[in-house]
């Protein structure tokens, strides 16, 4: 789907990870190009650690190939992959000063001493935490000590950095600003980063490309955009963004055109991207935001009751219970001196057919 | 929320009020010789009449006495220094392998700790006097690193657990090797540990009388062997001197190890 014109930074070729009982990892193709910004989502244990310690070389594959930089890497030491890699908990050394922390790769990599401060000196620069080069890791805050741990990989240019939720442990505002500041870095550095993150706004704000995983296996990937209008599963949909579904037979209409049978009515539907069956089960998607909440209502709608109706801000939310017992979501623009519906009042949700999405019914269990 | 804090706090204080009271239980008998070391050369008085450093004197004076003072530090030092060069990297080892094999090689490092000492003092003798080890330095500090590596094994593992693998597993992505991940990254988080069982293994071989007995003999006599002759066959009041400077060292040793292990959980 993804056309990458760049050469590939990280190669995956049917990889997969399995432990004593459970398959953490599927067999996986996936290839990162060159300066991207991928973003692995996904809940928790559906394999994403299992994916990014497989290319930091933490654990070995169960089967595949990985190719890192041109170079066949499936058995290399993860101490000659070249990598950075950012987590959680920071993993600072507590017996080091910030100074120390950020030298040590460059240490390591036998780079001369004048080199090394100026070089540890321009990175504190670029994160503007040039007054605490001489403090302890436990002396900073959570966010500081995160930014320490990014200087600490950008310091030596590795190909690629990694990082399994490096926002987790930071609260939201912090994270907010923490995504744009890794944003900017990556920008301006154009370094590849694979991240792994389970929040669906995190993975939107940041990526070129995201890779949605479900149970160990790639369910979907493609730009924010791409996951977010086109999903092709129904587990795609509701992972990122909110959405109503509507379940029902696909048939063909009176006209020939497809539409769906369901619980609240007839409905005509958009040609879904695989070709579906006729009188196969199917799922209608219409994303919150795409209805409207209609007095008279001609266009397509089902009805119910006002349950409740929640302000978040910029937007109003409206919770309709439909005769059938299902609750559908209508997100407007809140606007100066507007007039809610009553709760228990009847209203009609109407959207425009070519904003709905025809996908197939989630197999069952 | 007021009373129960009161009752946890009154029962920690029963608790180590009674602690104390064992210890003091335990302690009397060698506190009792500090007096009498203080005594009069003659012989040994409870309580002393007079306050002398006589017997100070005897002791440091005494070649026989002095010389296996000295010989005993050697013999401590030797044996510390030796044993965390085996002992520290081993459990790193241990700790960090993949190895089948694992658990039976930890078991085999514990093993010493297992047999009765004796035991082990009678297998050491038989085995040392065809190896021409009896009567050497190097057998007892040989036979002393055996009795010691299990102690410092289990203190560096405990580090060991409570060291964070992740620092490790940073370093090894930054490029860093083994070796440099061993001495950078995992020596500095188990210094306290280190010295922990450093201390304990001094006091052991410093005190450690048995094997000692079994292996030593004139050129090679380490004090506490020396004092348990000079029990059967002088009875000599030197000995209260000897006793409250091994007590009073030993005091200092476990005063060290408890300010260590305080500043761990603190800094943990
Ligand atoms: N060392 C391990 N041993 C056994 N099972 C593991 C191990 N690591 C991960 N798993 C399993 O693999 C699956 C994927 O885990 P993980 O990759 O950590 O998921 P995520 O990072 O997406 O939360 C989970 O079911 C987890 O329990
Ligand atoms: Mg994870």
């Amino acid at each position: 789907m993804t056309v990458t014109t760049a050469p590939a930074m990280v190669e995956l070729q049917g990889v997969s990870k399995r432990y004593a009982d459970v398959d953490a990892l599927h067999p996986v193709d996936l290839t990162i190009a060159k300066g991207e910004f991928v973003t692995l989502l996904g809940p928790s244990g559906s394999g994403k650690s299992t994916l990014l310690n497989l290319i930091a070389g933490m654990v070995a594959p169960s089967s595949g190939r990985i190719v890192i930089d041109g170079r066949d890497a499936t058995t290399l030491p993860t101490n000659q992959r070249g990598l950075g890699m950012v987590f959680q908990n920071y993993a600072l050394m507590p017996h080091m000063t910030v100074f120390e922390n950020i030298a040590f790769p460059l240490q390591v990599r036998k780079v001369p001493k004048a080199e090394i401060r100026r070089r540890v000196g321009a990175v504190l620069d670029l994160i503007q935490l040039g007054h605490v080069a001489n403090r302890r890791p436990r002396e900073l805050s959570g966010g500081q000590q995160q930014r320490i741990s990014l200087a600490r990989c950008i310091v030596y240019n590795p190909a690629l950095i990694l990082m399994d939720e490096p926002l987790g442990a930071l609260d939201k505002k912090l994270r907010e600003q923490m995504q744009l500041e890794i944003k900017r870095l990556h920008a301006e550095l154009g370094i590849t980063m694979l991240y792994v993150t389970h929040d669906q706004d995190e993975a939107l704000t940041m990526s070129d490309r995201i890779v949605l995983m479900n149970g160990g296996r790639i369910e979907q990937q493609g730009t924010p955009d791409t996951l977010y209008f086109r999903p092709e599963t129904v587990f795609s949909a509701e992972f990122i963004g909110s959405s109503n579904l509507l379940a029902g037979t696909l048939e063909a209409g009176p006209d020939g055109a497809p539409v769906l049978r369901t619980a609240l009515g007839t409905f005509p539907v958009p040609a879904p991207d695989r070709p579906i069956e006729r009188g196969a089960k199917a799922m209608l998607l219409v994303r919150p935001e795409n209805m409207t909440l209609q007095r008279g209502g001609d266009t397509v709608h089902v009805t119910g009751r006002i349950e409740d109706s929640i302000l978040l801000g910029g937007v109003v939310r409206h919770f309709v219970r439909c005769a059938d017992g299902s609750t559908i979501i209508v997100q407007e623009l809140n606007q100066p001196g507007r007039v809610d519906a009553e709760r228990g009042h009847e209203v009609a949700a109407g959207w425009l057919p070519q904003h709905g999405r025809l996908l197939p019914a989630p197999p069952a269990g | 929320m007021n009373e129960l804090f009161g009752s946890s706090r009154a029962a920690r204080r029963i608790t180590s009020t009674l602690a104390w009271l064992c210890y003091l239980f335990l302690l009397v008998p060698s506190l009792i010789v500090i007096p009498i070391s203080f005594g009069n050369p003659g012989q040994i008085e409870f309580p002393p009449r007079q306050l002398t450093l006589d017997l100070y004197r005897q002791f440091f004076t005494d070649p026989a006495w002095w010389g296996s003072m000295v010989q005993s530090l050697l013999v401590a030092v030797a044996t510390t220094l030796l044993t965390l060069l085996l002992a520290v990297p081993a459990a790193y080892a241990l700790a960090r392998s993949r190895l089948p094999g694992r658990r039976g090689l930890q078991g085999l490092f514990m093993m010493p700790m297992l047999v009765p000492v004796i035991v082990l003092g009678l297998g050491l003798y038989l085995q040392f006097s065809s190896w021409g080890l009896l009567d050497t330095t190097a057998g007892i500090i040989l036979a002393h690193i055996m009795l010691t590596t299990p102690y410092i094994m289990v203190s560096v593992l405990s580090g060991l657990k409570h060291s964070d693998i992740a620092l490790e597993t940073v370093a090894a992505i930054m490029g860093a090797s083994r070796v440099t991940i061993f001495f950078r990254v995992v020596l500095p988080q188990l210094k306290a540990a280190i010295a922990v069982g450093a201390l304990f293994a001094f006091l052991m071989s410093l005190d450690e009388v048995v094997v000692a007995y079994f292996l030593t003999g004139t050129q090679t006599m380490t004090l506490p062997v020396k004092m348990f002759s000079s029990i059967r066959w002088e009875l000599t009041p030197v000995l209260a001197a000897v006793s409250t400077l091994l007590t009073v060292l030993s005091l200092l040793i476990a005063l060290g190890i408890i300010a260590l292990q305080r500043k761990t959980e603190a800094s943990s």
